[in-house]
């Protein structure tokens, strides 16, 4: 045991010395990050690994469904213009699949919480029959017969093999650097552009009626709460509920952060919501009581016509152009360019 | 994006290095200068379960069993002198019934006089949120919730004339690591009257862990396959057939190595 740790660590050395590193630098003003990049040191390698395995649809069952077709790059990684995303034989997702950035803050993930870490994330919907509909052990499989994966794995990681974790490693380099922090808000906060009268008013309107949710810079949380909406009686999502098995979770969603909120409509954690004035609407005046409404929900948060137009042009400040146009995160098989919207995506 | 261009410096590289071999150290497997085996035997009415053959519950429910697995974690003697400790991370074993290399084992102890042992029915909650992870706890081993990640304690599947499920099979996939739920069990068994042995460096000690399924099924909670043919979430229920399991491992018996 202590042999093979040494040797292991021996490997894990060699793995650092032969790939170039490249480290995670958090964005001024952020807080300190929940994910451990220590343990799994950032190379660009690992990250160009990580990055291959996302857009590669070999990691699902009939080879259509890679994470990037339900989370694609220009709706900051949610999917563009879809209440549920589309998965393995023509089925739906279960919820609305969430915009990818700043995971690397994110304690847990999913509408309810269910994962507890970063790296296990994608064995969810890896496995899920509605979504890629995959076994692990396939996965496994087929990426040792590829061409090219077992020299980026033993190149990445230091010694020949593919295993689980090596995957879902690769995946997490990737997927936890994909950073968000360069709104034309955290522009402002850094001193190099100004609101304008309409924006600067939103974000006034903004700190006193949606921020003790949508906590700044992260514009969350991450905290579960029920704010008034119907059980749809189809889907019967009971969200945080179903992990805890707690009565008083029922119908708790996580906050979701505002960042790029102009780009991952439609919204809700089943996307009930098309538009944000809808949204807005709703915390004016469509909050449902129930025994597990959100305490600061109980009235309703007053939001007039004036403060909706005012409120989205702070909102609109929140979209990150540079992020969505980054070559680093797009489709390596796009060689640099860009995916834009399909005009007909359906 | 400044968090990509960054140019990693020799300082970086060193902080890195440091802070690996600090970690490869608390890593280290504990001070061991013994041995012992552990077999884990399971048994219906007393006798040897074997696979796929049938028997029948205290209930009178026939069943047979196609596959039962538990994690045990951190497996050590529970030495009379007190000062004895163990220290470093749990080293974690999925236990089997399908595969004997797993239902024997041996264990890296420290010598000393015993009296029992002990070991974690399933995965410490800190061990369930460590992320990616290898050996024992590889999620394509087939024990992690991928929707409510953490590990399952134990699996017992099969079937049963008396199950309404589909084929009649029945399948108690029993997890659930968080309060007041929480299936993970620390297992202490003593020897009978409390019987003291001898751990060598020369004697490698032998102890057999019987666990009797007729427990499992008339335990605190009577588990009628009839009426509960499934549990694959955690919560109430699984918290309640983990606590029959637990009733299902007695007394150890002890023997020297051949």
């Amino acid at each position: 045991m202590k042999s093979f740790r040494i040797i292991s660590g021996i490997g894990f050395c060699c793995a650092l010395w032969l790939n170039t590193p490249f480290p995670f630098v958090v964005p001024k003003g952020f807080p300190p990050p929940i994910y451990r990049f220590q343990d799994n040191p950032r190379t660009k390698q690992g990250f160009e690994l990580g990055r291959k395995l996302f857009y590669d649809g070999l990691l699902s069952k009939d080879g259509n469904f890679p994470c990037s077709s339900c989370h694609q790059q220009f709706a900051a990684f949610a999917t563009y213009e879809h209440r549920l995303s589309h998965g393995y034989n023509n089925q739906f997702s279960f919820r609305n699949a969430p915009g990818l950035f700043n995971l690397a803050w994110e304690k847990e993930m999913h509408w309810d919480g269910g994962i507890n870490h970063i790296e296990v994330q994608p064995l969810a919907p890896m496995l899920d029959p509605h979504e890629m509909s995959e076994e692990l052990n396939h996965v496994i499989g087929k990426l040792k017969k590829d061409k090219s994966y077992p020299a980026l794995f033993n190149q990445v990681f230091g010694s020949p093999g593919i295993n689980s974790q090596r995957i879902l490693r690769a995946l997490a380099q990737f997927t936890a650097s994909l950073v968000s922090a360069d709104a034309k808000y955290d522009q402002v906060r850094r001193g190099e552009a100004h609101f304008n009268t309409y924006e600067q008013t939103g974000y006034i309107l903004f700190q006193q009626k949606c921020a003790s949710c949508h906590r700044e810079p992260l514009f969350t949380d991450f905290s579960y709460r029920n704010t008034g909406i119907a059980l749809d009686t189809t889907i019967k999502d009971f969200g945080r509920m179903r992990i805890t098995g707690r009565k008083e979770d029922s119908l708790k969603f996580r906050v979701p952060s505002l960042r790029n909120v102009f780009l991952t409509f439609p919204y809700g954690h089943d996307g009930r919501f098309t538009t944000i004035s809808e949204v807005l609407e709703h915390y004016n005046s469509g909050i449902l009581t129930g025994p597990t409404l959100d305490p600061s929900l109980k009235k309703g948060i007053p939001i007039s016509a004036n403060d909706r137009f005012y409120l989205m042009s702070f909102l609109s400040t929140l979209t990150d152009s540079n992020f969505i146009q980054n070559p680093l995160y797009s489709d390596p098989k796009l060689k640099g360019k860009i995916a834009v919207p399909p005009e007909d995506s359906h | 994006m400044g968090q990509l261009s960054a140019k990693p410096s020799l300082i970086t590289w060193c902080i890195g290095l440091i802070f690996f071999i600090l970690s490869s150290f608390q890593n280290a497997v504990p001070a061991s200068d013994a041995q012992m085996i552990i077999h884990f035997r399971i048994y219906v009415h007393g006798e040897p379960l074997e696979l796929n053959k049938l028997y029948k519950n205290p209930f009178g429910e026939t069943f047979q069993i196609s596959r039962l697995r538990f994690y045990a974690g951190g497996i050590t003697p529970v030495y009379t002198d007190s000062s004895i400790h163990l220290t470093g991370r749990t080293t974690y074993h999925l236990i089997d019934l399908s595969d004997s290399s797993s239902t024997n084992l041996l264990i890296p102890v420290r010598a000393g006089i015993c009296h029992g042992i002990q070991f974690l029915l399933g995965v410490d909650s800190l061990d369930q949120s460590r992320g990616a992870q290898t050996g024992a706890l590889d999620p394509a081993l087939g024990m992690f919730w991928t929707w409510n990640s953490g590990y399952q304690t134990f699996k017992i599947e099969g079937y049963s004339p008396s199950s309404t499920q589909p084929a009649h099979l029945f399948a108690y996939h029993i997890g659930g690591f968080r309060n007041p739920y929480n299936t993970v069990w620390k297992i202490r068994i003593n020897t009978t009257d409390d019987e003291e042995f001898r751990i060598t460096k020369e004697n490698k000690i032998a102890v057999e862990v019987p666990i009797e399924l007729d427990y499992f099924f008339n335990g605190q909670t009577p588990l009628h396959i009839r009426d509960i043919p499934s549990c694959t979430t955690a919560g109430l229920l699984a918290w309640k057939i983990s606590g029959n399991f637990v009733g299902s491992f007695n007394g150890i018996t002890l023997f020297k190595s051949p």
